[in-house]
């Protein structure tokens, strides 16, 4: 009897600690195992794409095609989340495998190629499609010091999107081609719709600066500029003051948004039927006719046209947003990814992209694939007048310290003048952008 | 009398206030998992999910991938806790029962681990893990968990077994039981109430982690429940109906646990403690 | 292992394995007496390996990393520079460090108390009342515990947004003014007051159910004679409830300081992952230097003094710990 017990009291011990060596076992075994092979034998290809991107209908044909050239081989692709996507970026990258072929949102490639991350695909540009067609602003946000670290993936720009009905009953029958008309409109639809305390004609969330940036760079201004490598920040410069001053302007008049709040529920407060016009992505008309976000009966009711610029019958240059796709420069299989790579930003699946996916792609001689839709062509348009934040590696730490919302609030709010804010603002920014990294 | 029933009225009046704080959120959870979408973000709270919709329970129960992230999740909960159990009470009953060299210095280690912030540890976690080989393996993130739930579950214990009194096992034995009699028949069915403590505190740890998760698994078919219910937010801003369906099907295994252990819980979680 | 059963069962607690009488019922060989020692380690050691081997490294690269000049360009390459003192030095002479201390040290010891009182408070009612509604409100408590904490902090912050909160909907009806679209995080003391309800809403469940389970440990017999005595409730709470409980409340204070001082989720996620300076504490803090503008060399650095402060401010506790302990 005591025997018994004693051997199950040894048998749990045992057990522990066979756990724990077991434990202990398999962290010598393992890893990449398959991928020291290198170049012989069959190799698998990690491919993270961002949750959304792609449709899964076109990822599917693209590895379709790439499995042709490379019969042995097999592509794995992984969608990852938004959320803290640059903490997971960091440790990937800094282990021995990260993916072979990852999608970056364009204002963070610089950090990540500037760190040593991602390959040099200089050489290699000749061989993609359209090329010297790709958008400016995604060339841009590609370029580091002289050299390509990625390819352009798909852009996403701004433009605004109002409720037909509401500009009917304010009786604006033209839609506005200048600044001095958009402001003109907002407060005719303030003074008709005034009344209705949630209701706001040009809805602007305080700390929206992707929206923001139109107004500077359409009086003139920019955000830094650099000279002899050092940066400077311009916020302050006149033009963009006045740029500024302008907006607010608008939002003074016609915003009944958070001056605090940032854009994340702007669709979904759009649906709620109080708002005639947001600056949108063209894929915010989808939220915000979604049954089980917005509302689906506004579907005929909605209709786009382009932020006016203060010179009549031109548009602002807007923030071109979107995603490029870089190929680690730890990757041991380079070739593969570079051929997958090629597929995905070329003619036939950015075309297949924009059709399927909505989205606009990385070139211009494509941008006509919506010009029967009168919805997304607005948005085509504008990526063709756009700019970009400034390529510095140290550009993500001025996200990251909220200078531009921090800026736009403080104007806002009237806790400070548009003078004293931007002054405070590029200071900041030129400090930041020229911190050692 | 009536002083008695004023008070007793009273008691209750606190009573039903700590329900509403305490229940209210999780109404609004569960009402806005069968809410339209027009109705979900209104500038006038809708108090009840009329007419509602069961579309955000199809869409959060249709992800792809959602029956392999429930087993994924079931697995790495049992795996921990079970783990964590056995690891936890041998090392407790060293820490209670024994008096060994560096018995100070142990106590001391396992409540400054506890004080070093997670997200301070992810990146060296997940590079030695990757050394290792073990990221992108539930085995990996099995590991890491269990390294954050042992602390708390050897101090726990250990107050656990402290609090049994010796004599209860000498008594035992001088009944004819051996040491291990003595344990499996005295010791253990004491500690139970301990071990249940335990295992309902890793189980809300590991229930609920996202962070550890979502840097250490990269493949579709390995994620756990916490990146499924973090899957509603996307760069086109989050989908609240499916985060409070979604959510309200994630709480239910946890609720279950709870009243299944619940009796045993509230002896549980004191006696470990009553010692010090 | 065997020798776990051959000991003595004596000698547990008050005599040293040398002083201890021979066992009276077994008669252990020689080899065992010799391995005697060791039990306590063999116990021990499946659990120590884990910590080791996961959290071991971890912990050190974490502490070394305090000394180096770490950016992203070293974590990819995987070597800094080493820079002794510079990061410490850099966040000592930094007049935000201070602030930083200051507000998270408030923050944590009214989260604390709070938590604490207002525990002992519903810990407290559940023993007073009749057990249908004990139930009740117990189910509550563990309801509350089971919500997914992203969730639950995402509907707080719902409570008090600006165009949708309840709170604001609720207060403006109740005819208070300044309530409609009002932005709660705009002065942070309003801010940190909610982040402040967030954190105690989620370790109340916790707390309050500890120490229910602990109130039924004291002795009714004499919280009824004291009563007879002629003692008032708070002299009886005072008097026999409190020393009874005194290690439960210890035990849960330093947890609760601990994870108060850390608190980082419940900002993160009320401020949208872009909290501004003036909510930054400690973790927080760590976290944007390192992965928010890759500093990691310096975010390791605050995370190591975060736990030497840490540690001075629980060290009460651990003092008496260590004293029961014993030697």
């Amino acid at each position: 009897m005591s025997k018994s017990r004693r051997s199950r009291l040894t048998a749990i011990l045992a057990l522990a600690v066979a756990l724990v060596l077991g434990v202990a076992a398999c962290g010598d075994s393992g890893g990449d195992g398959d991928q020291s092979t290198a170049q012989s034998g069959p190799r698998t290809m990690t491919i993270w794409l961002m949750e959304g991107s792609a449709p899964p209908k076109v990822v599917d044909a693209v590895n379709a095609e790439w499995k042709k050239a490379h019969p042995n081989d097999t592509v794995k692709v992984e969608l990852q989340q938004w959320n803290n996507i640059t903490t997971k970026l960091d440790a990937a990258f800094a282990g021995s495998s990260p993916p072979d072929v990852v999608e970056l949102g364009n204002t963070l490639v610089s950090k990540y190629a500037a760190a040593g991350a991602l390959q040099d695909l200089t050489g290699s540009r000749g061989e993609f499609e359209n090329n010297q067609a790709w958008l400016q602003s995604l060339t841009e946000s590609c370029t580091m010091d002289g050299k390509l670290v990625c390819a352009p993936y798909l852009a996403g720009s701004r433009a605004v999107i109002y409720r037909k009905s509401m500009f009917a009953k304010a009786g604006i029958t033209e839609l506005p081609a200048s600044l001095e008309e958009l402001q003109a409109a907002s407060e005719k639809l303030m003074a008709t719709f005034g009344s209705d305390k949630r209701f706001s004609a040009f809805y602007f969330p305080g700390k929206y600066w992707y929206a923001a940036l139109p107004f500077v760079w359409d009086h003139g201004g920019d955000i830094a500029v650099q000279d002899g490598g050092q940066w400077r920040g311009t916020l302050d410069s006149a033009e963009a003051q006045a740029g500024l001053t302008a907006l607010k302007q608008l939002v003074d008049c016609c915003s009944r948004a958070d001056k605090q709040g940032d854009e994340l529920k702007q669709d979904q407060t759009f649906a709620q039927g109080h708002i005639a016009m947001i600056v949108a992505n063209g894929w915010e008309k989808g939220v915000i006719l979604d049954p089980k976000e917005g509302n689906p009966k506004l579907e005929k009711d909605l209709a786009a046209f382009p932020l006016p610029s203060r010179t009549s019958g031109q548009t602002a240059p807007v923030f071109l947003g979107g995603s490029d796709l870089g190929i680690a420069a730890k990757s041991k299989n380079q070739d593969l990814a570079l051929d997958w790579v090629k597929l995905l930003a070329g003619t036939n699946f950015q075309t297949q992209m924009a059709t399927v996916g909505g989205v606009i792609p990385n070139s211009t001689t494509l941008l006509d694939v919506h010009a029967d839709d009168p919805y997304l062509s607005v948005f085509d348009a504008t990526a063709k007048n756009s700019r970009f934040t400034p390529t510095s590696p140290n550009w993500a730490n001025v996200e990251a310290a909220n200078i531009l919302p921090d800026m736009l609030v403080s104007i806002f709010t009237e806790r400070a003048s548009v003078a004293d804010a931007t002054k405070e603002a590029s200071t900041r920014i030129t400090e930041t952008l020229n911190a050692g990294s | 009398m009536t002083r008695k029933r004023l008070t007793r009225a009273g008691y209750n009046t606190a009573a039903v206030l700590v329900l509403l704080v305490t229940l209210f959120p999780i109404y609004w959870m569960v009402a806005t998992g069968f809410k339209r979408g027009v109705d979900i973000l209104s500038f006038e709270p809708r108090w009840l999910p009329i007419p509602g919709t069961l579309e955000n329970y199809r869409s959060a129960i249709g992800k792809p991938h959602f029956l392999q992230d429930v087993r994924n999740s079931v697995l790495v909960v049992i795996a921990t806790i079970v783990i964590s159990l056995a690891l936890a009470f041998l090392a407790a009953l060293a820490a209670a029962r024994f008096r060994f060299r560096g018995r100070a210095a142990l106590v001391v280690m396992l409540i400054v681990v506890q004080m070093v912030p997670l997200e301070a540890l992810i990146i060296p976690i997940y590079l030695m893990l990757d050394r290792a080989g073990q990221t992108d393996r539930l085995a990996g993130i099995i590991v890491t968990y269990l390294t954050f739930v042992l602390p708390f579950a050897i101090w726990t214990l250990r107050g656990f077994i402290v609090n049994i009194p010796e004599e209860l096992e000498e008594a035992a034995m001088v009944d004819g039981c051996t040491r291990a009699g003595a344990f499996r028949r005295i010791l253990f069915p004491l500690v139970a109430p301990g071990l249940v403590a335990t295992a309902v505190f890793s189980f809300i740890l590991v229930w609920n982690d996202y962070l550890i998760a979502y840097v250490l698994l990269r493949s579709p078919e390995k994620q756990t429940l916490g990146i499924w219910l973090a899957s509603f937010t996307t760069n086109h801003g989050t989908e609240w109906g499916g985060v409070m369906a979604g959510s309200t099907l994630f709480a239910i295994p946890a609720v279950v646990f709870f009243l299944l252990v619940q009796r045993r819980l509230v002896s549980g979680l004191t006696a470990g403690a009553v010692k010090g | 292992m065997r020798a776990v059963e051959t000991r003595p069962p004596s000698s547990r607690r008050r005599a040293t394995p040398a002083e201890r009488p021979p066992a009276p019922r077994r008669r252990p060989g020689a080899r065992a007496r010799r391995l005697r020692p060791l039990v306590p380690y063999t116990l021990l050691a499946p659990a120590l390996l884990v910590l080791a081997a996961i959290l071991g490294f971890p912990l050190y690269r974490l502490l070394s990393l305090s000394f180096q000049q770490y950016g992203l360009k070293e974590l990819f390459a995987g070597r800094g520079t080493f820079i002794g003192l510079r990061n410490y030095q850099d966040i000592l002479t930094d007049p935000f460090f201070w602030t930083v201390v200051a507000r998270t040290m408030v923050f944590a010891g009214v989260a604390v108390g709070l938590t604490m009182g207002l525990g002992t408070l519903v810990a407290l009612l559940l023993r007073n009342l009749a057990r249908p509604m004990r139930v009740l409100v117990t189910a509550g408590l563990v309801a509350a515990w089971a919500m997914p904490t992203l969730t639950a902090i995402s509907i707080w912050q719902w409570m008090f947004d600006f165009e949708f909160g309840v709170v604001n909907w609720l207060l403006t009806r109740l005819g208070v003014d300044g309530f409609e679209q009002h932005n709660w995080f705009d002065q942070p003391l309003q801010g940190f007051t909610v982040i402040m309800i967030v954190v105690v809403w989620g370790a109340l469940p916790f707390v309050a159910i500890t120490l229910h389970a602990g109130l039924t440990q004291v002795p009714a017999e004499l919280e009824e004679a004291a009563r007879v005595d002629g003692a008032g409730a708070w002299q009886v709470f005072r008097h026999i409830t409190l020393p009874v409980m005194k290690p439960i409340f210890l035990i849960l204070a330093t947890l609760s300081t601990i994870w108060d001082f850390k608190v980082f989720t419940q900002i993160w996620v009320l401020l949208n992952q872009r909290p501004s300076r003036e909510y930054f504490l400690l973790g927080i803090w760590s976290y944007s230097e390192s992965f928010g503008v890759t500093r990691y060399g310096k975010g390791a650095a605050i995370a190591v003094i975060m736990v030497i402060l840490l540690l001075l401010v629980t060290s009460f506790y651990v003092r008496q710990m260590l004293r029961a302990v014993g030697p």
